[in-house]
């Protein structure tokens, strides 16, 4: 049937529409169609078609760069494909669903993006997913002069850079353009204090400010507020934490800041109240030290993790050890504190029987995981029996772990990371799994993960950063199957080609021969280069690393 | 109940349809609703002042198979892809002018279904062409200058792959 004869039969109107074409009206046809119907129309495009259309003209320009469209678009690209997944594992796994949890919070990763109640460009956030998923990023690099020594410490904080050094003491920088210095405190105003040495910096978010512990090596801290909107720095309060050593390791989560001195003594406490005391005690101004605990056999790489919640505050300290037979392990100490600082439990547990691959009982059925070192390929037998052999021995200690719950991390100069999912509920602890994480083409030196589940780690010698998506990885613990799908994309700086590294700027070109040379003399020499992968938020990767020469280069990748 | 009403165009073509066709055009149905079945012929005045959009719709409706069930899932799959089934795009053989008439009509008679075909037939025009190319397609007049071209094309280089 041809539907021409029968728009005539029914109009009764002569076949003259193709004449019409040579009337052009003054509007182009698809002008003069309403906005509305134009986003309609361009709802059906791919994103590359949207770009296309915003260099049409400037009407085009502005509706191809609509926020709802591009919503849509990362919802279909980024969101939904995630909940679909989310989907199936639940579906697909054994009853207790309960086990889900720590997932089940975190899939809505948009939900900061939602809530906040502003204007959100989606073609921005989409730029920035799409630019992290394909590892593209501009880098800067800032030269912290005369290297100082012990090294920089720095952090990264919702766009703000802080370092902390003995000689130029607390500075903030803009990530967004971290050449230019935004803030500058002196560690220290008293000149007796003048050779303090900082050992430990936390930044925690407040709601118009950042506030900064700066621990020290002679056990004392200072506390610092960075306000956002006038870009200063200032001094808060400062304070004995311990009297015997330095601070070696800091978590704070305001108001409570938990550390860990050189000789092992863990103490918590609450600063927020310290202020209210502080109105009627005038001078003594002390923070609240709410617990103290002394620990005797943490061996470091260690690192601490804060999760206040409304009841109550878990204080985890991972640390690593040895034990016969399967290497270096990691015990996980978790702390339970009601708000008032009783301790309300202390639980332990460590990853030996994850190295085995025996399956914790109230875990899922199996965990099957990918053999390794040795090349054992060949102990399949029944999953509910303990292998002789861990399937995840490390002779070497880990070069460095991050937690974020429910992700524990750790890097390996065996050019792996492991990851351990931890399972923490109102009657137990446990690690659940664990899984190697192949990519690395040399020793990584560094790691940091966030509770969402994305990862960065870096080389031994700056020269692969890789950003790895560990939520598939934790789909494939609870299977058989192990992981074989890439999971992890390397950052690829687009201002700075292979060529330009070789031979452009003299520091990088300089650190790429002495190790293009020095293969052989491996890795003491090349661990000395990359201080460690300082975080990343957002949008910003931060990196910090050793030139040859002894100075600190700041480098930061930008995703946006 | 009767099955049949009657429709006028605005330039005073009246045409008899099922009801039950008639109601896939919401503001038919909603103004059937309102007005209750009077049997007298529904005025259309706003699609066209040429009889085809109007009509095209009717006979879109007539001839088309319903609408299967959508939910909001659904919905973005439908985005997702821009195939229109042969028989559509037959139907959507027309020339430019014609075809945004349509979706005119389609939009103004709350068709969802010719609507998104219309969009959709829109859409593959564009797709897959550079900005020059869907210019002349559409005729469309570029106002930028030359430097703010230049600009637009170097933000938005990241997705042309």
């Amino acid at each position: 049937m041809s539907k021409r004869q029968r728009e005539d039969a029914d109009s009764g109107l002569p076949p003259t529409k193709r004449g019409r074409d040579a009337v052009i009206s003054p509007l182009d046809p698809l002008s003069s169609l309403s906005d509305e119907l134009l986003l309609h129309i361009l709802s059906f495009l791919p994103i590359s078609s949207l770009n296309v259309c915003q260099r049409l003209s400037r009407r085009f320009h502005a509706l191809g760069g609509d926020s709802e469209l591009w919503k849509r678009q990362y919802y279909s690209q980024w969101v939904r494909p995630r909940a679909r997944r989310l989907a199936n594992v639940t579906r697909s796994a054994p009853p207790p669903k309960t086990d889900y949890t720590p997932k089940v919070s975190t899939w809505l990763d948009h939900s900061h993006l939602a809530e906040e109640g502003k204007a959100t460009n989606w073609k921005g956030q989409y730029r920035l997913r799409h630019n992290w998923s394909t590892g593209v990023c501009r880098v800067t690099e800032v030269e912290l002069p005369q290297p100082p020594s012990p090294p920089v410490l720095v952090e990264l904080c919702a766009g703000v850079v802080f370092t902390a050094d003995t000689s130029h003491g607390l500075r903030a920088w803009g990530a967004k353009d971290p050449t230019s210095c935004l803030a500058e405190i002196p560690l220290s105003n008293q000149p007796k204090m003048a050779t303090v040495r900082p050992t430990a910096l936390a930044v925690s978010q407040l709601d118009n400010e950042q506030e900064i512990v700066v621990g020290f090596d002679d056990g004392r801290f200072n506390r610092y507020i960075f306000d956002i909107q006038t870009s200063r720095l200032g001094l808060q309060s400062a304070h004995v934490g311990f009297k015997d050593g330095a601070i070696t390791a800091m978590a704070l989560s305001s108001p409570y800041l938990l550390m860990v001195s050189q000789y092992k003594s863990l103490s918590l406490y609450n600063l927020r109240a310290l202020s209210q005391e502080s109105e009627n005690a005038g001078e003594a101004k002390y923070p609240r030290k709410l617990a103290s605990l002394n620990a005797a056999n943490m061996v470091a790489p260690m690192t601490l993790s804060l999760r206040p919640s409304s009841l109550e505050i878990v204080a985890t300290i991972v640390y690593s050890f040895f034990r016969i037979g399967c290497g270096w392990s990691l015990g996980i100490q978790e702390l339970r504190f009601s708000k008032d600082g009783q301790q309300l439990e202390s639980r332990l547990a460590s990853t030996v029987d994850s190295q085995y691959g025996i399956v914790p009982l109230r875990g899922w059925s199996s965990s099957r995981i990918r053999r390794h070192s040795i090349g054992i390929e060949d102990i399949e037998g029944p999953s509910s029996a303990a292998p002789a052999t861990p399937s995840i021995a490390h002779q070497q200690p880990p070069t460095s772990m991050s937690y974020s719950h429910p992700y524990l991390l750790t890097s390996h100069a065996d050019n792996t990371l492991t990851m351990y999912l931890v399972v923490s509920d109102s009657r137990s602890l446990f690690v659940r799994g664990g899984q190697r994480l192949w990519g690395h083409t040399s020793s990584v030196s560094a790691v940091q993960v966030t509770n969402r589940g994305k990862a960065v780690s870096v080389s031994s010698r700056g020269d692969e950063i890789r950003i790895w998506e560990l939520e598939t990885a934790v789909r494939s613990l609870g299977s058989r199957r192990p992981l074989r799908e890439e999971n992890s994309i390397q950052v690829s700086p687009e201002n700075k080609s292979q060529e330009d590294s070789g031979l452009g700027v003299a520091p990088r070109g300089l650190r790429r021969g002495v190790s293009d040379s020095g293969l052989a003399t491996g890795a003491p020499r090349d661990l000395s280069l990359i201080h460690g992968c300082v975080g990343f938020d957002e949008e910003r990767v931060l990196l910090l690393r050793e030139k040859t020469v002894g100075t600190q280069l700041l480098e930061c990748y930008d995703f946006t | 109940m009767s099955t049949q009403i009657t429709l006028t165009s605005s330039d005073g073509v009246d045409v008899s349809v099922d009801r039950a066709v008639a109601e896939r055009s919401v503001l038919i149905k909603n103004m059937l609703e309102d007005l209750g079945d009077s049997g007298e012929a529904i005025p259309i005045p706003n699609v066209s002042n040429r009889p085809f959009p109007c009509l095209g719709c009717v006979y879109y409706v007539r001839t088309s198979s319903p609408p299967s069930k959508s939910n909001g899932d659904d919905d973005d799959n439908r985005r997702k892809t821009t195939d229109i089934d042969e028989w559509d795009q037959k139907f959507m053989q027309v020339d430019q002018e014609m075809l945004f008439e349509i979706i005119l009509a389609a939009n103004y008679l709350d068709i969802k279904a010719l609507l998104d075909v219309g969009c959709k037939t829109v859409a593959n025009m564009i797709k897959g062409k550079s900005p020059e190319e869907i210019r002349k397609t559409f005729n469309i007049q570029n106002d930028f200058t030359p430097e703010e071209e230049d600009q637009i094309r170097r933000e938005n280089e990241w997705a042309e792959e």
